[in-house]
């Protein structure tokens, strides 16, 4: 069984916008007028399509993502990146949420999760992508809106990556100890 | 030979969790002098795995166990995490909260604190209302990650939220992480240093080295602040910790310290227990 990381980023489906496009979101989002935009300025800016706040847990994952010097927000230099990784994202669950619900089912989110990257030989059982999404549906709906998905992608991509550093042979199996599975998990490796 | 993880396995049946002990670290020592000779067969042991903190509700209740002058007027703040300003202290509290119908097993003060609490009057708990309710020791907002881990423990209901039984549950678990967290930070600092973790997984019975509590402090340490856990990550650590724990041992069924698991078997594992 390979693994091939469909996760590890979002892929390049957009151009490139122009930078003054973005230094016009920039200066909206940026509300205190900082130079730096904080999570909550972020959460506020971004919808998931449906009445409820952006994914907090989300924002924060982005963020850290493109916040360079760990100073708690992106700058617009980082902004850049940040903005591009949310449409990828946007353009993807659009892709695959099929009927425009604005969630995305089991099956969409199997085919989101296998359809993008150039391999996807590897398999997931059909009880794992159950457990995605009762773990990621903060709404209960039996479906992940769009924050939540990208967050779904997010904790897989860190788990594969830290799974892949493990498997040296590239057999999709490891050999632990206690210490190292922990921090395996706790992402600390 | 068998592996020691000191957490779970030495104990038969879940001890007491460790605020019963607050203040009385004393007998354990404040070094154990060999960390790596098994915290499973030193004393300290049986006391460590508070087991399963999560299932709320499995020691009881036990009413006025944390009144909070014992845990010593730590920053000026009563246990529990407290709602911000404007909150009366000592049990005076409860404007909304008639004191006839307090239902089964909650206790009067949890009762009340929920009222406080549920600022909207749904009779329920939701994240945000959870997060405003809840403070560290320099009194900054506890962490949306650890609001919504303790939600999803706590959460019967499924909905995101908490029902009075939830958030009495959440309320004792809460008295008894404050009250190690207190004993935990010897200096007082507010935060538990990478020395003080490592003291305290050790007593906990973890048989982990020093270097993984650093990296441990590293990695929950708020950006910008001083190197350190709060009581937020701290929480959220020992959790997750006894949690994993958990999940290694039903793994290692030969005890040897040492798991085979597959790609899937991991993504699960990290997903089911983590969230």
């Amino acid at each position: 069984m390979a693994y091939h990381s469909p996760y590890r980023a979002a892929p390049q489906v957009n151009a490139p916008p122009d930078q003054s496009f973005l230094w016009n979101i920039f200066q909206r989002v940026d509300k205190d007028r900082s130079g730096v935009i904080s999570d909550s300025e972020l959460q506020q800016a971004l919808s998931n399509g449906t009445w409820t706040p952006f994914n907090p847990v989300t924002v924060r994952s982005i963020i850290s993502m493109f916040d360079r010097e760990n100073k708690g927000g992106v700058n617009f230099n980082e902004f850049a990146g940040v903005w591009k990784y949310i449409t990828d994202w946007q353009n993807i669950f659009r892709n695959y949420d099929r009927d425009n619900s604005g969630f995305i089912d089991k099956n969409e989110l199997k085919q989101a999760l296998t359809g993008f990257g150039e391999q996807q030989s590897y398999r997931l059982s059909e009880q794992f992508y159950c457990t995605l999404i009762e773990k990621f549906d903060r709404q209960r709906k039996g479906q992940v809106a769009f924050d939540d998905f990208i967050q779904c992608c997010i904790v897989l991509q860190r788990l594969t990556d830290v799974f892949r550093r493990y498997d040296t042979d590239q057999d999709g199996w490891i050999q632990v100890s206690y210490e190292q599975y922990l921090s395996m998990v706790f992402n600390i490796v | 030979m068998s592996f020691h993880y000191g957490q779970g396995y030495p104990v038969g049946s879940n001890p007491p969790p460790g605020a019963q002990y607050g203040g009385s670290s004393g007998p354990y020592g404040p070094t154990p002098s060999a960390p790596y000779a098994g915290a499973a067969h030193q004393p300290a042991g049986p006391y460590g795995a508070y087991g399963a903190q999560g299932q709320g509700g499995q020691y009881g209740h036990r009413p006025g166990a944390a009144p909070a002058g014992q845990y010593g007027g730590y920053g000026g703040q009563p246990h529990g995490g407290q709602p911000h300003g404007g909150q009366p202290h000592g049990g005076h509290y409860g404007h909304h909260a008639p004191a006839g119908n307090i239902p089964p097993g909650v206790s009067q003060e949890a009762y009340q604190w929920f009222h406080t609490v549920d600022t909207d009057h749904s009779g329920f708990i939701n994240l945000k209302e959870l997060k405003q309710a809840l403070v560290n020791s320099n009194w900054s907002a506890f962490s949306d990650e650890t609001c919504l881990m303790m939600i999803n423990m706590f959460d019967k209901t499924r909905s995101g939220r908490m029902d009075v039984f939830g958030f009495s549950a959440l309320w004792e678990f809460m008295q008894r992480w404050r009250a190690l967290f207190q004993q935990y930070d010897r200096d007082r600092s507010g935060l538990i240093s990478g020395t003080e973790l490592h003291q305290a997984l050790a007593q906990m019975g973890y048989n982990l080295s020093p270097q993984f509590s650093e990296t441990l402090v590293r990695r929950f340490t708020v950006q910008g602040g001083r190197p350190g856990v709060q009581l937020d990550r701290f929480i959220q650590v020992c959790t997750q910790l006894q949690s994993m724990t958990q999940a290694f041992r039903e793994k290692d069924t030969t005890m040897t310290g040492n798991i085979r698991l597959n790609y899937e078997e991991f993504l699960s594992g990290a997903v089911t227990r983590l969230m």
